[in-house]
């Protein structure tokens, strides 16, 4: 099993607020707090390290360098923090975390629940919740040694109640001792005795609608759509259903999606209609005509497409927040999504 | 004599009254009251046994007499052999293909608990039922005559399941992908993850024969499993039942109990996807109130085959676990208002609305101060479900949804939704397993490989028949 741990550069022992700017630093073997890691059963192997304050102002460049390095290192697991109450340090830490998570490193944090670090870490970790400050140590590393261990070496993890880390937002299956049907029944009574009690708390991930935008022919929107829309053959196998990747297409100088030319490979819907027209898809045909009238200022050059059926919510909300990324950094102003 | 085991309607304690025959058991179903202990917590499991006396007998009530069976095994032909029934899966085999004519080839399979066997393919799960006094109107409007379901009684056997299996796409009646992969597990890690690993499977597999139309050849299936069925069920004709269970809403139920009906939400899109009441497919159906008995008594059938964990199976239906609970609860805990069948997974948002309003409108029709909504499938049915929810709430009544979720929660969701029965994760990985043996399938159905638990079949039903649910982690 590898470890990694990430530390910040006064935990690194490399100095205090003064050492703050320092840039990211790779070093053999377990430094400070991992010592107390290996004592609790967890040696660590390599240990990465990066100023809070460098963290904050280069982000970028300093997640480059501390993801190359745990590209070559190939970790079984990482560690980050403690970070307890510090807001930069905690901030980093989770940062690291999500992105490290992306690549499929399982990553332990330790911080306190209300630091920055546990929204950057966007469930990608188990964070140990701590106390506010340093004293809380001893407390902390055996929990985040023990769950680093069993992440690395694919033991599995028991729930975030059993197991003592803060919810990822994440859902695990348990058994419970009545049936659903059951639990349902009592739900009932306990709701019309006035006692309303809930299974699931519902996100609050609700976007309000955004306001018309203001003049459409200076704007340059973009076709996004869930409805499985490819060209011809699914050059690139787009799944049917259960994706796990969206996919764009140039439409920079077509006017029409012809039927033939594209499809739908969307395992939710009787596609025979939609085939015959793919402008009912991503209705190219009808947004280069409000172009040709000036009506419009311009069509993005590609239209982005996934196939929404079976779509896990986190996979869903990670497509819309990267499709969204890169039309914001193209200049798109509206986009047409198109749903089936 | 076997032990029978009996319940009051409306009462919570099971009384074990021991060696007593059937008629002697229907003359003890009142017992007195100071004998009994109506508290709800002994409601739960999955079997509670409800008594055979009803004020309405003289109408025949519906009563279901169920065998158990203790195990199974090949057999020159289809008999009990003390506890243990013994099948000829040669003569059930050739039974089924008489019905499906648009089948080439029929194979029957018994497999059972703890055999390391992947079943592959599963299109339903039927348990054997059979009408003792006309055998010819089981499953009526499908296999049987046209007759009303919920009367007389019906013979049943425990821990059996039918589980019938074709590979549309090998059929060239699907594409590929178009369903995801079905698996029972007998054995392994996902055994327990199915109701259906844990009982004898009887498995009809079934090839449709070449160029035969699509629902022609869903028609043969549906009848090749519901034939074994009701011919598994006729082996136990004139045995003696080790319970018999009714599910008349007996006495005057107090008038201050809460009033709980059931939107029981089905599909219904095409072959292949279709849910049928009576044999008629309910596509384009508007929201029905039917009898809880008709469809313990098989009146609802299954030919909906994807979403395999979230699919209602024949079996959640035969033996509908919130049917259970709410006439176990009748007299007692509440008043059982019935069942009200909406479809799901509808097209626009508009027939979502409608049939919401509807469905809502018929629960308050019912006299119903609370409505438990179910859902079949996953996703789309999902607003369906948090608009019927909606209907009601604007029409005054209370609600619990049940729903499946997906990592990271709801696909759909209203405010007024406040009171939601957790079904469990479907897109949890269930450790690898290689099985010894695959049925149904030529492909590899994923041996040694994690399956992610949406291609196991009723997993995360969310019709409450199970026992899984989701926490966060």
């Amino acid at each position: 099993m590898i470890v990694v741990h990430y530390l910040n550069q006064f935990f690194a022992g490399l100095g205090g607020e003064e050492a703050a700017g320092l840039e990211p630093a790779r070093m053999a073997g377990a430094v400070g707090p991992g010592r107390g890691l290996a004592a609790a059963g967890l040696p660590v192997d390599t240990t990465l390290s990066c100023g809070d304050n460098f963290f904050a102002e280069h982000e970028a460049r300093a997640l480059s360098q501390l993801l190359q390095w745990l590209d070559e290192i190939g970790p079984d697991v990482l560690v980050c923090g403690p970070a307890f109450g510090s807001g930069r340090y905690g901030y980093a830490c989770g940062s690291l975390a999500r992105e490290a998570g992306r690549r499929g490193i399982p990553v332990v944090c330790a911080m306190t629940p209300d630091n920055p670090g546990v929204l950057a870490a966007s469930g990608s970790a188990y964070i140990v919740p701590t106390g506010p400050n340093v004293a809380a140590m001893r407390k902390a590393l055996p929990a985040v040694a023990s769950l680093a261990r069993r992440l690395g070496e694919g033991e599995p993890v028991g729930t975030a109640a059993e197991d003592g880390y803060l919810p990822r937002g994440a859902r695990t299956n348990v058994r419970v001792a009545r049936l659903g049907a059951e639990r349902a029944v009592a739900a009932m009574l306990a709701r019309l005795a006035g006692q309303p009690g809930t299974e699931i708390e519902p996100g609050r991930d609700r976007v309000p609608p955004p306001q018309p935008i203001a003049d459409p022919a200076a704007s340059t929107i973009a076709l996004v759509t869930e409805s499985g829309c490819v060209p011809a053959g699914n050059p690139d196998r787009l799944p049917t259903r259960h994706a796990d990747v969206w996919l764009r297409y140039p439409v920079g100088g077509v006017t029409s999606l012809d039927a033939g030319s594209y499809e739908s490979v969307h395992a939710g819907f009787d596609t025979r209609a939609a085939n015959a027209d793919p402008n009912r898809l991503v209705p190219l045909d009808a947004v280069r005509a409000l172009e040709r009238e000036g009506r419009l200022g311009g069509v993005h050059e590609y239209f982005y497409t996934t196939s929404g059926v079976d779509t896990p919510v986190a996979a869903a909300a990670r497509f819309g927040q990267e499709i969204a990324a890169v039309l914001v950094s193209t200049g798109v102003q509206a986009v047409i999504l198109t749903g089936t | 004599m076997r032990q029978i085991v009996v319940r009051q309607i409306g009462e919570g304690h099971p009384f074990r009254l021991g060696m007593m025959s059937r008629s002697s058991t229907m003359s003890m179903a009142f017992l007195p009251r100071s004998e009994r202990q109506p508290k709800l917590s002994t409601l739960s499991g999955h079997y509670c046994k409800l008594s055979t006396m009803g004020r309405r007998q003289h109408e025949n009530p519906f009563t279901l007499a169920s065998c158990s069976v203790g195990d199974m095994a090949e057999g020159p032909q289809t008999a009990w052999s003390g506890a243990n029934l013994m099948v000829s899966t040669e003569a059930l085999a050739a039974a089924a293909l008489r019905q499906a004519p648009a089948l080439q080839d029929v194979t029957v399979h018994l497999v059972r608990p703890g055999e390391p066997v992947r079943i592959t393919n599963v299109l339903d799960a039927v348990i054997p039922d059979v009408k003792a006094a006309h055998p010819q109107s089981t499953f009526p409007g499908v296999l049987g005559g046209l007759t009303p379901a919920g009367h007389g009684e019906t013979t049943r056997l425990d821990g059996v399941a039918v589980l019938p299996v074709c590979d549309w796409t090998a059929a060239g009646l699907t594409s590929p992908g178009e369903f995801p992969s079905a698996f029972v597990d007998m054995a392994g890690p996902g055994q327990a993850m199915t109701a259906w690993g844990d009982r004898a499977a009887v498995v009809v597999c079934c090839t449709p024969r070449p160029g035969a139309a699509v629902g022609d050849a869903d028609r043969s299936v549906r009848m090749a499993s519901l034939q074994v069925a009701r011919l598994l069920a006729e082996s136990a004709s004139g045995r003696v039942p080790d319970a018999v269970e009714s599910f008349e809403l007996a006495g005057q139920a107090d008038e201050a109990l809460p009033s709980v009906a059931v939107i029981l939400q089905v599909a219904s899109e095409g072959t292949l996807t279709d849910t049928f009441l009576y044999g008629g497919a309910l596509i384009g159906m508007v929201p029905t109130l039917v009898d809880h008995r008709e469809i313990l008594d098989g009146a609802l059938t299954s030919g909906a085959y994807d979403w395999p964990a979230v699919r209602n199976l024949t079996a959640f239906y035969q033996d509908n676990a919130l049917i259970r609970a709410l006439t176990a609860a009748h007299g007692s805990t509440l008043r059982f208002a019935g069942v009200i069948l909406a479809l799901g997974y509808l097209d626009t948002a508009a027939e979502k609305q409608r049939s919401a309003m509807l469905a809502a409108r018929l629960a308050a029709q019912a006299g119903a101060d609370g409505v438990i909504c179910t859902t079949f499938s996953s996703g789309n049915s999902h607003t369906d479900t948090m608009l019927t929810v909606r209907a009601c709430a604007e029409r005054g009544l209370g609600t619990v949804a049940i729903v499946a979720e997906t990592d990271s929660g709801l696909t759909d969701h209203v405010p007024e939704a406040d009171s939601i029965i957790s079904t469990g994760n479907t897109d949890e990985l269930v450790r690898a397993w290689s099985p010894g043996k695959v049925i149904g399938g030529s492909g590899s159905a994923m041996a040694g490989e994690p399956v992610p638990l949406y291609c196991y079949l009723g997993a995360c039903v969310q019709t409450g028949d199970m026992a899984l649910t989701a926490v966060p982690g």
